[in-house]
């Protein structure tokens, strides 16, 4: 628990932010761990399009066997979003950051108009979430969770993610920083 | 029981995204573009604790470990994918449910877009499976397995390696302005 054991130097005379954040959701993963299970968000989604699907074509949803596998929407990992929501709302009401009128931070120089910009974060969301169900997991399941449990799968999804992440995100020409939209 | 605390997890873990700016698509886009590791360092940091605390708390109190199978096509095909979609929507899985918390209106477009992309590979998952899963799968391996030491130690020298990088490492690119407001100077 002693953040003095963590080999980081003061910045301006204490841990830089990221690295006392990153401590505490350390411990918060950890605590997970003994809990229930490592933390993960991709699968909820998974077990809503099930839910869904059960709803609306019980007997496809019984012979779909991705759907059996997912199981019931009564999880941990279901809470765990719901608590992400909440989470969210709470930190940015309370800390500070939660602007009145959200505007939408420019991103890509492409997203000219916010139409634009939700198009593309509809279809990052649709690449984001067919590639962790392909993989298994996410930045949460395979990277944080799994890394922490040294498994060569968060590994390896983790070095893709950036392969061709980083090559992307450098080719996309950036938003300029003091437009607004 | 594990419901609550799943819910409790949730809360802190979206309350410290949100805290550390990972719920914004322009600082995401910041780090994969190599300008300010802010969000990378941080996820570092987690990771290295993480680690040293869950193998080393295994010693005394029984640990609910689920390693993820290792089926190499899936698991790089998908990452590789996932990457794209990081850099386009500037948001991962997670975040997006934050960010939606915060008020952010493009976030929500990426849950729904996440959604269809979930409902795509659910209806595709039977001409999927045989291709990208089953074949050269290694099941629930670790680096602990591989190298055949102790996973404890494994996870000491994992953390130390990230705690060196993240120490080494400048946070921000040169000549890059910093985004935090209360270092930041007008252009």
């Amino acid at each position: 628990m002693s953040e003095s054991t963590m080999p980081l130097p003061p910045e301006a005379g204490r841990l830089p932010r990221w690295a006392s954040l990153g401590v505490l959701f350390g411990l918060v993963c950890a605590a997970a761990i003994a809990l229930y299970g490592p933390i993960g968000v991709s699968s909820t989604y998974a077990r809503v399009i099930g839910a869904s699907l059960r709803a609306i074509d019980t007997a496809y949803a019984h012979a779909n066997p991705y759907v059996v596998k997912m199981g019931s929407l009564v999880a941990p990992e279901t809470m765990l979003v719901i608590g992400l929501l909440i989470g969210g709302y709470l930190a940015s009401a309370i800390g500070g950051g939660r602007k009145a009128a959200a505007p939408i931070e420019p991103v890509h120089a492409y997203e000219t108009s916010a139409v634009r910009r939700y198009i593309g974060a509809f279809v990052g969301g649709f690449l984001l979430l067919f590639g962790a169900r392909l993989a298994g997991g996410c930045t949460s399941g395979h990277i944080i969770s799994g890394i922490t449990q040294l498994s060569l799968s968060g590994l390896l999804f983790g070095a893709a993610v950036f392969a061709s992440g980083v090559p992307v995100a450098l080719s996309l020409k950036a938003s300029h920083p003091t437009r607004q939209q | 029981m594990t419901l609550i605390a799943g819910l409790l997890v949730g809360i802190a873990m979206g309350a410290l995204l949100q805290r550390v700016g990972a719920s914004s698509p322009a600082a995401i886009l910041r780090s994969l573009r190599l300008q300010d590791l802010t969000v990378i360092k941080f996820m570092a940091t987690t990771i290295a604790v993480a680690t040293v605390v869950t193998y080393g708390a295994s010693h005394w109190i029984p640990m609910h470990f689920d390693v993820k199978p290792t089926y190499v096509l899936g698991v790089a095909g998908g990452g590789l994918l996932f990457g794209v979609g990081f850099a386009v929507a500037g948001y991962c899985p997670g975040s997006c449910v934050v960010a939606c918390g915060e008020g952010r209106k493009d976030a929500f477009a990426t849950v729904a877009g996440g959604l269809a992309g979930t409902l795509a590979f659910t209806l595709l998952y039977t001409g999927l499976e045989p291709v990208f899963i089953l074949p050269i799968n290694f099941g629930k391996i670790r680096l602990s397995d591989v190298l055949h030491v102790p996973a404890f130690a494994v996870a000491l020298a994992l953390a130390s390696i990230l705690l060196t990088i993240v120490t080494v490492v400048p946070t921000m690119k040169r000549g890059m302005r910093s985004a935090t407001p209360d270092s930041q100077t007008a252009p």
